[in-house]
């Protein structure tokens, strides 16, 4: 195989690899243009303030500083947005809502100018109590996050419920009053984590003729031209959104955060400005939502699972963004890739005065399934079954209506359990001193969907590829290329992917819950076997065949008489002196379904069974990985080496809430750890002595040649996992993430409680 | 960051009057892996920054002066003490502890004196520079002269170095007891680079003389010492190191409202890393007669 050659199920070098590790990439950041000015946020060092004045006139006179730009520059009253309800203001007016909430942006001719306007501006505020816990946000008498008004309609508007996502089938009561099932109930708790994607979060935007035009590290530029379009009163075509590949995204770049107020501050001085996040700021901007969870299970003596009566508060921020969906999808699926006749979900997005969550890679899958596959794991301890059978016994198989009024299991998830259970050795004895946990998962895919590609066929055979997807590090550059290089014969090398500008490209929805290679794939599919047909016609003509007689596929037109020509060969001819080019549209749409819970059944399950061997420094509380497995259903692979780079970088990223990511909050709601130096994610050093990720493949998923989406799974499983090798390892189990050394060593100076310890291997 | 004016003297006498002169508007840039990221986050805000890295007695590099000493220059670096046979072979734990700090890129910048004046408590280098009696050479512009390094150390960020002083270079000089082995051991929040939350070193010789220094528990590094022999003796038993190291070990007060590590967990992990420092010192000590 050489590195051109974009052959379905092989592994060609990445599309822009080499500028990736070279730093020659540009990222937004790295961009400007010309007589660009330099914004940044003004903050105040509280959680939750009512803020009197600002008076920016000390700033404004400071060389260099052009603009002061608060709320009271916006329009009235101030305009507000966000992907599900409009309550996040462009700047904060009237109250901060959280420790980074920002109340003006200094523009200036430099960064340093603007960074010394931003400590001349002087901001008149009163800190007010805030609520930053679940159990502050639920309180008689709590501090409302967001203002009534905002939620006239909302019934639980006196309250800081956001809103309750409520899932059941069955009867729970009924079930767990059946005698002699053993019944575990235990609480979880998953802490704050931020995304740390390397590159910064930064925005741009410049007056352009009649219209404005915005750079975003965005991973959905669709989304954000409407949202600028909708603050500003433009058609969407005067809005043009370039969105350059991000560095890294994982959620936390999918929707707008201060792009609104760049904007309105280019058109406020008829100039470009551009605004680059630092990491504390980032810290500040995006987060996964925290989890209380509460998990109930009965099991039947054979180990059965015969109910899950499952709540979880999910603690968001003090706006909305995508985090209500992220409690609602993420806990749809909460009782697991299980057949249980009786199941009741109730989780609720609380408000608080933190951070805004937002989607995260696994989209509140991780929280949940921490709890409930550690219950799951308890309860077969405590039948004395083993772990890996439990869960076997109640597996879904392909076609159970595991949700009933769902996709029904899409997989051969149980080649998964047993390869994982292979891989680990998990019927070996286990090497003294550690311990052995396994755990699985499912996260539901995109529940709609639309994506458009324009491919086209140029008159030499090269072939340009638009696609509106962001390649945010997850390859899709480089399998979309190979679908076109496939489908139309062109080496990798003569395709060109053109993505990240509005202007350009066509619709796509958005770049998230692991859907590109399933629905801008079958996009860009659909567009090349429409250039296909074309060239069908065109060789029918030129050889004197009948349409029916010829077949265009895999790059080579075939005659039903057995000729073969290279598409290259009959596009030549075709074409004729004025060459021009062959253009296919493809279109991917996946409807909302109406009466559905989530809007829409998953196109395709994710799911992941993850085993882990630990062992545990009883002196010191060390968790060291020795060795951890990971096992995907992916459907087919189309670049093997990518499949494994996402499930690896999964697994690696449930590594750090598992081990050593959360925000620590002082008692006034203040991130005390911002940045790099005490918020720490896992370094090289710090990965499992040995990693490994397999794929199941059985060509059954609805992506081009029979793929899923498989980029968050290996993270679903991660914290439960590596807790039941440590409680393995150890008798002693933890239930509040992350398992940091003091953690475990503290959880070890207790011992094991009452019933702890049973079934230990 | 602020701007501020860069200054790179070619000779000592330069840079101590250049430093004398501007007094705390000035700040010492070597490595610069401390004082980049305060000059960052506007925590110090320096008139002019004065690179030192040109004068030539502050030149990195280990030398062996006769009778046993090493000299190690004030701008060596972390990867060049790390990796010095003489340094591996003779204060195993400075070796130990400079291969622990920070990532490979910092080490390969950040320099020994930087790490010593900085005065961080958590400093990786002060523990087994402790315990080998290190001794830091200041010159300033009264001359030179010699500072025992648990004389050095104040509080955070705060050394008796003289204003417009430059550490020039530590020496490390041979024990009057014979050869010293020593181990480095610390307590991080993950294996990649991290700020210790205990660091600690042991240091054992021929006589049966422990002593054992430690940091991120106080203002500044401890160094305390064993003239019982109880610590050293291969036949003590636990139960009898035990008031030993309380004793030792009763002088550290970490933060109450530290969030890297509480001070229960610094307590404990203070013992821990004690006894296998010392574990390895011996075994280190018995390997080398």
């Amino acid at each position: 195989m050489t590195a051109l050659d974009g052959t379905i199920g092989t592994s060609p070098n990445r599309v822009g690899g080499i500028d990736r590790v070279t730093g020659a990439q540009r990222y937004l950041a790295d961009m400007s243009v010309t007589d660009a000015l330099h914004a940044k946020l003004v903050t105040v060092p509280v959680a939750r303030a009512r803020v009197a004045r600002i008076d920016g006139s000390a700033a404004l006179a400071l060389p260099g500083v052009r603009l002061v730009l608060t709320a009271d520059d916006l329009p009235q009253p101030v305009p507000r947005f966000g992907p599900q309800n409009l309550d996040r203001p462009v700047l904060a007016t009237g109250e901060t809502k959280y420790h980074g909430d920002p109340v003006a942006l200094v523009v200036a001719d430099t960064r340093e100018q603007a960074e010394a306007g931003v400590a001349a501006v002087h901001v008149d505020y009163k800190a007010l109590p805030a609520v930053c816990t679940v159990a502050a946000a639920l309180a008689t008498g709590a501090p409302l996050v967001q203002d009534r008004s905002l939620r006239a309609k909302d019934p639980r508007r006196n309250t800081n419920v956001l809103n309750e996502h409520v899932v059941a089938w069955g009867d729970v009561e009924a079930a767990a009053a059946e005698p002699g099932l053993t019944i575990v109930e235990r609480r979880y708790t998953f802490p704050m984590v931020t995304h740390f994607a390397i590159e910064p979060h930064a925005f741009m935007a410049a007056p352009d003729g009649d219209g404005v035009s915005v750079w975003s590290t965005i991973q959905h530029p669709n989304w954000l031209q409407k949202t600028i379009a909708g603050l500003t009163r433009l058609p969407l075509s005067k809005v043009r959104v370039y969105a350059p590949d991000p560095g890294g995204g994982f959620g936390g770049k999918q929707h707008a955060k201060y792009e609104p107020a760049v904007v309105f501050a280019a058109l406020r001085l008829g100039r470009p400005v551009r605004l680059v996040l630092t990491l504390e700021e980032t810290f500040q901007a995006v987060r996964r939502a925290a989890c209380e969870a509460r998990v109930r299970t009965g099991f039947t003596a054979d180990g059965r699972i015969a109910f899950h009566d499952i709540e979880a508060d999910y603690l968001i921020g003090a706006y909305t963004d995508i985090a209500d969906r992220v409690v609602g999808k993420g806990s749809y699926p909460a009782a697991g890739p299980y057949n249980v006749p009786a199941v009741r979900i109730v989780a609720r997005a609380i408000l608080s005065h933190t951070v805004p969550s937002t989607a995260f890679r696994g989209f509140g899958n991780p929280q949940i399934n921490w709890a409930v596959e550690s219950t799951i794991d308890e309860g077969a301890r405590v039948l004395g079954i083993d772990p890996v059978d439990v869960r076997l016994r109640n597996l879904a198989r392909k076609g159970d209506r595991f949700i009933p009024f769902d996709t029904p299991c899409d997989g051969e998830w149980d080649q998964a359990v047993r390869k994982a259970a292979e891989l680990i050795g998990w019927d070996t004895p286990c090497p003294p001193g550690r311990g052995r946990g396994i755990a699985l998962g499912i996260k539901s895919g995109p529940t709609t969907g639309l994506s458009y590609s324009i491919v086209r066929l140029l008159a030499d055979g090269s072939v340009v590829v638009y696609a509106g997807t962001s390649d945010m590090g997850q390859g899709a550059r480089t399998v979309f290329a190979q679908i076109a290089s496939h489908e139309l014969g062109a080496p990798l090398d003569w395709i060109t992917v053109v993505m990240g500008d509005t202007a350009i490209v066509p619709y796509d929805q958005q770049t998230s819950a692991s859907r590109s290679t399933v629905l801008m794939g079958n996009a860009i599919l659909a567009a090349c076997r429409d250039i296909q047909a074309k060239l069908r016609s065109i060789a029918a003509t030129q050889l004197g065949a009948a349409d029916t007689d010829v077949t265009v596929a895999e790059g080579v037109v075939r005659l039903a008489d057995g000729r073969e020509f290279p598409i290259r060969e009959v596009l030549a001819a075709g074409l004729g002196r004025l060459g021009g080019e062959i253009t296919g549209l493809g279109e991917m749409r996946k409807e909302a379904e109406a009466g559905h819970p989530l809007s829409g059944a998953p196109a395709f399950f994710e799911f992941n069974c993850t085993a882990i061997e630990a062992e545990v420094d009883a002196d010191t509380g060390d968790v060291t990985i020795d060795r951890h497995v990971t096992v995907s259903d992916v459907g087919k692979a189309l670049n093997p080496l990518q499949v494994r780079m996402q499930d690896e970088g999964a697994a690696i990223m449930g590594l750090g809430h598992t081990l050593m990511e959360h925000y620590i909050l002082d008692d006034e709601g203040r991130i005390r750890n911002l940045g790099a130096i005490d918020y720490r994610i896992p370094t090289s050093m710090d990965l499992p002595r040995e990693l490994r990720s397999e794929a199941v493949e059985n060509a059954d998923g609805p992506g081009p040649y029979g793929s899923k989406g498989m980029s968050e799974g290996a993270l679903l499983c991660v914290a439960p996992a590596v807790a039941a090798a440590v409680r393995d390892a150890t008798g002693v189990a933890i239930r509040d993430l992350p398992l940091t050394p003091e953690r475990v060593w503290r959880a070890l100076q207790v011992g094991a409680a009452p019933g702890d310890a049973e079934g230990r291997r | 960051m602020r701007p501020f004016t860069y200054a790179r003297p070619d000779t000592l006498a330069d840079a101590v009057a250049l430093l004398a002169e501007r007094g705390a508007e000035a700040r010492v840039l070597a490595g610069g892996t401390d004082l980049i990221i305060r000059l960052r986050d506007g925590s110090v805000r320096p008139e002019v920054v004065v690179d030192v890295k040109r004068v030539p007695e502050l030149a990195p590099g280990i030398r062996a002066r006769d009778g046993g000493m090493l000299v190690i220059g004030a701008t060596t670096t972390m990867t060049e003490i790390a990796a010095h046979p003489l340094i591996r072979r003779d204060v195993a734990g400075l070796a130990e502890a400079a291969a622990v700090v920070g990532s490979v890129q910092i080490r390969n910048r950040a320099t020994l004196a930087g790490n010593l004046c900085n005065a961080s408590p958590a400093a990786d280098t002060a523990p087994s520079l402790l315990v080998h009696g290190a001794v830091v050479v200041a010159h300033g512009l009264a001359g030179e002269r010699r500072i025992g390094l648990d004389d050095f150390f104040v509080r955070s960020g705060l050394t008796t170095l003289a204003p417009g002083e430059l550490v020039v270079a530590i020496e490390i000089p041979a024990s009057g007891h014979g050869r010293i082995a020593s181990a480095h051991q610390r307590r991080t929040r993950r294996r990649g680079h991290d700020l210790a939350s205990v660091t600690l070193a042991c240091g054992l010789d021929a006589t049966g003389l422990t002593r054992i220094a430690y940091g991120s528990v106080g203002p500044r590094p401890i160094l305390r010492l064993d003239t019982t022999g109880v610590l050293a003796a291969a036949a003590s038993t636990d139960e009898a190191r035990t008031p030993i190291f309380e004793a030792i070990f009763a002088d550290a007060t970490p933060s109450v409202r530290s969030m890297r590590a509480g001070a229960e967990y610094r307590l404990a992990m203070l013992r821990v890393l004690g006894r296998r420092a010392l574990a390895t010192a011996q075994a280190r000590l018995a390997a080398g007669e």
